[in-house]
């Protein structure tokens, strides 16, 4: 092949390169940027997803505005925002937490990271319906600890079913269930921070507060970007657990985005419709998304 | 350290621990009862942590059960997990390596590209997906669960990043003695590749194992149903016989759970390689 | 050797598909477990009596049965005669799913056949008959003699007598106060959200003087969220309000097990359950007049021939042996639903004059009001359906009704009016 003229060489290594690439280019362009486009395209007709005897029409803005006007999708949208607001810096938290908690040199650290860690591993249905015998009602366990820790005074409730009570428990599953990841993140983050840096704070008369404070948080600043931005846009799919715990219920203050696509495309059918409300939930993962990226930008060390 | 601050210190991680593992328990104290006005009466209570003299009649149930044939959904799940992650390794990888060591035209195009994909979240697609696939007539199969999620943009940009790391010397050496390029990245680059194939394959895994919304609305009956699908719809029975549920759930967790004790430090790697997605 | 062996089979299959027996593909929904059992007898024995025809039973799940017919159809796999809840017809006529009946089932059978049953059978687009019901559907309140003597409320026997709005919510505080009573009345919102909360608490609203939707115009707005279904829908929410509802968690047999509800408003497939719990207690009372009129509704499963069925005069054949007034009694005498045709009501014990049941035939005759005849149907129900869940657990009652009417009158903007209708 070496000898081979440097010509012919070059469109060889071109072509096998074309080859090399053409399963994944080939799936990519089907069955993502093909779908992508076509959703936009979608979005301003009356598609259906069964095929009918009238025509598919364009009906330009028409699904967007009936999305903008829908109280349905603001509440959606409003209780993915709380989700995440709520979600993201409290998992985070506690997943920084649990790190500096592992992080210290004792026996035995491994198996408490591999039990915090076990939760991710567990399918979100299973989860999700574990968790629906702990918060029956009445008679569930969390309802049963609840009387006795509070001395019979509490409870007890329906967790799911109480309009202002659904939404903080699907948090608070969805908080068990993760937060073994952002610990995981944040090890890795804190195993990366130079000990000399402790040390010269230590030689400075520093305390643990400080140290943690001047230290850890603003060398973890990376590790804060990273943990932030994937949590945020898991939040913002929340699906799985509304979907078997709730659907969408108590008069849909646990409804979702995902769940108002789901709900619009299949199960009324309304293709073009659901495809309006993909691209706005499109749009907005792409702001989120652009937002990290003027986060990272504006940290040289990246 | 002190040892008062040892002993608080043990108590709290042993308190956080036992949070951790408190759902996992009930839900395998509550299988192992047959009983179902006991477990009633015990999920109300502390009695909900203690499995009691255990009886498998509840497993034995669910594997019995002509309507929710446990064993046909995990071999769904299986072959939809499996057939993704091997084919999602050779297809990505290969993308990977030619966009790591081949030189041609439009490379720095594809390479922006799959990272911008990066960013489309499955949601946003399965609304056009599922119109396509209706029209294709693929709805209710294997493969209209496993070919469109092969390739996998995040995957091609770890493999490709992990080449990248790996001398070139050594794929110019290879060539001087007359190697493809095909034969070079079987021999040479990918069994250098272990670490980062087992990134991808968890990682793949993972997300396939737990998929939901997909199957919800491209499978209708038990032939092609995965796990979870079934699980859920086990679960959304009116009359809830939590012996029955929490057996099946067990069932469902166990094949992921021995897996992850089996290779916890891919898993942990994987979740650390996974976040640079962002 | 191996020629000759295969010239014998292919012979023999030739031969097997002249002679042998034609297969029909049969769907039915897997609802009532006495339902399933006498059709899969009355299969049975077909298939035995005869050896055209072989029919092939498939029962699906009732929940989701729509979402398999569409599923289905749009696969090419619908079989050659399926049955389908009443209301679909209309979308599944005008999604060409079905073929007209006349010319393929004995006039004579038609002629005979209820007239709620042809009306229900009917496409309004073309005025063609496209399904028959082997039994039609009651809607009535069924009554605990004992526990309503005790309350010493008046009982009503026709539908000329019926309770007024007023009666009626009297008779139920009369009932809560009655000892031995838990709840008053049962509306079986452990059925939840589905076709039930359309066809059983629909009526309220027409009965009220509203409706789902205009059934000329075809527009919801201004009628499934006019004054009156409001008014209609804050009934239900008040006597829900008032404890005065079986919650949905309680189960199915307060009303016929436990014995502690004084009237069960639900329709006659719970014949056999509550004789069985109730005996000589129980009552068929007919449907308050809780507006100027009074309503029940109408329209039960129903039989269809696909559009697409390579056997049509086959499947025909088997829908008339279904429809032997024998046979139709075979299946009404289990599920206690109306049966089909003429003949058959007068052979029926339950539904002759003077029968226990025979209040469902009046008010067919006089207060029965349709579910809508529009292909929308399926968005109608389902979005009323879930309206109905939202006020119950104490939703705003004009903001739920405006999202139905909402989501509806733009289903069908986005079908342009689902031509023919609505020209």
């Amino acid at each position: 092949m070496s000898s081979l003229k440097p010509a012919a060489f070059r469109r060889i290594e071109s072509h096998t390169a074309w080859r090399m690439l053409a399963p994944a280019i080939l799936l990519l362009i089907i069955f993502i940027i093909v779908p992508f486009l076509l959703a936009f395209i979608l979005s301003f007709t009356n598609e259906r997803l069964i095929p009918r005897p009238i025509p598919t029409k364009w009906i330009g803005f028409r699904n967007y505005i009936r999305i903008l006007t829908d109280p349905e999708f603001w509440q959606a949208l409003k209780n993915t925002f709380w989700f995440t607001m709520f979600v993201v810096p409290t998992q985070s938290a506690l997943g920084l937490g649990l790190a500096l908690l592992i992080n210290q040199p004792f026996k035995g650290r491994h198996i408490f990271r591999s039990i915090y860690f076990l939760p991710t591993v567990v399918p979100m249905v299973m989860v999700a319906i574990i968790w629906a015998g702990l918060l029956q009602a009445p008679e569930g366990v969390i309802n049963g600890i609840l009387h006795l820790l509070t001395f019979e005074q509490l409870g007890p409730y329906d967790w799911l079913h109480h309009e202002l009570l659904a939404m903080p428990t699907i948090m608070l599953m969805s908080i068990w269930q993760g937060v073994g990841f952002q610990m995981i993140i944040y090890l890795a983050g804190l195993q990366n921070i130079p000990k000399e840096l402790y040390e010269a704070a230590r030689m400075d008369g520093a305390n643990a507060w400080q140290r943690f404070w001047f230290i850890t948080l603003p060398s973890l600043r990376n590790t804060h970007i990273i943990v932030l931005i994937t949590t945020t846009i898991l939040s913002f799919k929340l699906f799985t657990q509304v979907e078997v715990l709730t659907k969408g219920g108590p008069l849909g203050a646990t409804n979702t985005l995902v769940r108002y696509i789901y709900v619009a495309g299949f199960q009324y059918q309304k293709i073009g419709f659901a495809a309006a409300a993909s691209v706005i939930f499109f749009l907005l993962v792409l702001v989120i998304a652009l937002c990290q990226h003027r986060l990272i930008q504006t940290d040289k060390e990246y | 350290m002190p040892k008062l601050l040892h002993w608080i210190y043990y108590s709290l991680l042993t308190i956080i621990a036992f949070l951790m593992l408190a759902p996992l328990i009930v839900m395998f104290s509550t299988s192992v009862k047959s009983d179902e006005f006991l477990i009633l009466k015990d999920l109300g209570s502390i009695a909900a942590f203690w499995p009691g003299i255990p009886s498998s009649e509840n497993y034995q149930q669910i594997l019995a059960d002509p309507n929710m044939p446990f064993l046909r959904f995990l071999l769904n799940t299986l072959i939809v997990v499996v057939s993704i992650v091997f084919l999602g390794i050779g297809v990505n990888s290969l993308a990977a390596y030619a966009l790591s060591r081949l030189r041609f035209r439009g490379k720095k195009i594809i390479i922006a590209m799959v990272i911008a994909l990066i960013i489309i979240p499955i949601e946003s697609l399965v609304i056009p997906l599922l119109l396509l696939v209706n029209r294709l007539g693929w709805v209710d199969s294997y493969h209209v669960q496993i070919i469109p999620f092969i390739a996998h943009p995040f995957s091609i940009f770890l493999f490709y990043q992990f080449f990248n790391k790996i001398p070139k010397t050594l794929d110019e050496a290879a060539r001087m003695d007359g190697a493809s390029f095909f034969q070079i990245y079987w021999n040479i680059i990918l069994p250098m590749s272990l670490p980062a194939i087992v990134t991808v394959a968890i990682l793949q895994g993972l997300e396939f194992w737990n998929s939901f919304l997909w199957p919800l609305m491209v499978t209708r009956g038990v032939e092609y149903r995965p796990l979870s699908v079934a699980l859920a719809q086990f679960f959304g029975r009116d009359l809830k016989v939590w012996g029955d549920i929490m057996a099946f759930t067990t069932l469902s967790s166990l094949p992921l759970l021995i897996v992850y004790f089996v290779f916890q430090r891919g898993f942990i790697q994987s979740a650390i390689g996974s976040s640079i997605k962002g | 050797m191996c020629k000759k062996f295969i010239i014998v089979l292919i012979w023999i299959s030739f031969a097997s598909t002249l002679y042998g027996a034609q297969t029909i593909q049969v769907w039915f929904h897997s609802g009532k477990g006495e339902e399933r059992e006498v059709l899969n007898e009355q299969v049975k024995r077909f298939n035995q009596m005869q050896s055209e025809i072989k029919v092939n039973l498939v029962l699906l799940p009732e929940g989701s049965y729509n979402d398999q017919v569409n599923a289905a159809a749009l696969a090419g796999d619908l079989p050659d005669l399926l049955d389908f809840d009443g209301p679909y017809i209309a979308n599944y006529v005008w999604s060409r799913f079905l073929r007209p009946l006349d010319g393929l089932v004995n006039k004579a059978i038609i002629q005979d056949l209820l007239p709620s049953i042809i009306k229900q059978g009917t496409y309004p687009g073309d005025g063609r008959l496209y399904s028959i019901g082997t039994f039609d559907s009651g809607l009535a309140l069924w009554g605990n003699k004992q526990l309503l003597e005790k309350a010493g409320v008046r009982i009503p026997t026709s539908v000329n007598n019926a309770w007024d709005l007023k009666e009626f919510e009297e008779v139920l505080a009369k009932l809560a106060a009655t000892s031995g009573v838990k709840w008053p009345l049962d509306l079986k919102l452990n059925y939840g959200r589905g076709e039930w909360f359309t066809y059983g608490l629909s009526p309220i609203m027409q009965s009220m003087g509203g409706d789902l939707i205009d059934r000329k115009r075809w527009v919801s707005s201004g009628v499934l969220n006019s004054k009156a279904s409001i008014e209609a829908m804050s009934l239900l929410q008040k006597w829900n309000k008032q404890g005065w509802v079986v919650n949905a968690a309680s189960g199915d047999n307060k009303f016929y097990g436990e014995k502690s509800v004084g009237l069960s408003w639900v329709g006659h497939w719970m014949w056999q359950p509550h004789k069985k719990g109730l005996g000589d207690d129980l009552v068929l009372i007919p449907m308050p007049k809780f507006g100027a009129k009074a309503v029940t509704g109408m329209g039960s499963w129903n039989w269809g021939i696909t559009a697409k069925s390579k056997h049509p005069e086959l499947a025909a054949k088997f829908l008339e042996f279904l429809l032997q007034p024998e046979e139709i009694l075979r299946m009404t005498n289990a599920n206690g639903a109306v049966p089909a045709r003429l003949s058959a009501i007068a052979q029926s014990s339950l539904y002759k004059q003077g029968g226990p049941l025979h209040l469902f035939i009046e008010q067919l005759k006089t207060i029965a009001v349709p579910r809508p005849f529009h292909p929308a149907y399926p968005i109608i129900t389902s979005v009323y359906a879930e309206a109905v869940d939202h006020i119950i657990a104490g939703g705003n009652i004009e903001a739920e009704l405006n999202k139905a009417v909402r989501k509806i009158d733009e289903d069908i903007e986005d079908n342009e009016g689902y031509p023919p209708f609505g020209k």
